[in-house]
């Protein structure tokens, strides 16, 4: 269904503008790659926390207060860096299930991130305590951190599969 | 025994050919071990910028410094021996072309001037952390420090990745 969009996308002068600049995607790719890191590294920092591994002396409303906005920053270098790629080689990134998997992921990760950082800042109190914490939260943190590997995998795996389905 | 004749013998090696997925049977066991280093990868730079920032004063200033070093690195340190284990079972894979790629050069480079700035740091304005530590903005040498750092491994993720496109 969107091969034949890829097709056309990739005839665009855009896309035709940035495959003629042969150093544009492995820096856009080692950006993606460095916001691709500090997602994952705040989101499993967050989510040990949430799973009571200890972080000395620090709230959970302060940590997630300190790498949310780091995530917030990342997510904003993540989705620039993957448009231009998926504008520079449309066809690579639509053909395979990996880069939808991804995008669904993303998706799914990201409104839960902002659903549990409004909860966390509505009720402070509530999720700094232990044992008052929603029940929730323990599963909220391993079904981000599964998501977040499954993104990095399915990431790295668009380039070893896309072949397959052209 | 030369350089190169020692890498041809690597490359030869059974587990080597097994890494370059010579056999069908472990034709993803590349993508596999580089989807491992690129998890442990994450997790070396993801903590280390952490503190890095917090030594330039932008993230949670007045925070400790001492304390954020204790819960950081034994997850650098972890994350950084998988990712020194399945780097050199890639390196097996492809010797003699990686060890004379020139992105593959400049990434150990940098590594090794990162570690020379983290041993600077460490025995240096790190000793008298006590004076500064929940200061919100660290002293000049230790803001010197965590700028290196933040830079040399954010060129170790660039040459890193450039190495694909380059091999």
């Amino acid at each position: 269904m969107f091969h034949p969009f890829a097709q056309w996308l990739s005839t665009t002068s855009l896309s035709v503008g940035l495959q003629e600049h042969s150093w544009i995607i492995p820096v856009s790719q080692s950006i993606h790659i460095v916001c691709v890191c500090l997602l994952f590294t705040s989101a499993l920092t967050i989510n040990a926390r949430l799973l009571r591994a200890r972080t000395p002396g620090r709230t959970l409303s302060d940590l997630t207060g300190t790498l949310l906005p780091v995530m917030r920053w990342a997510l904003a270098g993540l989705a620039f860096t993957g448009v231009l790629q998926t504008i520079a080689e449309p066809v690579r990134q639509f053909v395979t299930p990996m880069y939808w998997a991804k995008m669904l992921m993303i998706v799914i990760v990201a409104i839960m991130t902002v659903v549990f950082a409004r909860k966390v800042r509505a009720n402070a109190p509530l999720w700094d305590d232990v044992n008052r914490r929603p029940e929730g939260a323990k599963a909220f943190a391993i079904i981000t951190s599964i998501l977040w590997a499954s993104i990095v995998v399915c990431g790295r795996f668009i380039g070893y599969t896309w072949s397959f389905y052209t | 025994m030369s350089i190169h004749s020692f890498l041809i013998m690597v490359e030869d090696l059974p587990l080597s050919a097994a890494v370059r997925g010579e056999e069908s049977d472990n034709a993803w066991l590349f993508p596999i071990i580089e989807t491992c280093h690129i998890f442990a990868l994450s997790l070396v730079y993801g903590s280390i910028v952490l503190l890095d920032l917090r030594l330039l004063g932008w993230l949670s200033p007045g925070s400790s410094v001492s304390k954020l070093t204790r819960a950081t690195l034994p997850v650098t340190w972890t994350a950084w021996g998988v990712a020194a284990l399945t780097g050199t079972l890639l390196f097996m894979s492809k010797a003699t072309t990686y060890a004379g790629n020139l992105q593959f050069q400049l990434k150990f480079v940098m590594m090794g001037l990162a570690a020379v700035n983290m041993l600077v740091f460490h025995y240096g304005s790190f000793k008298q952390v006590g004076r500064w530590d929940t200061a919100r903005t660290p002293p000049g040498a230790a803001r010197v420090a965590g700028a290196l750092s933040l830079s040399l491994w954010t060129a170790v993720i660039f040459f890193g990745r450039w190495m694909g496109f380059t091999t």
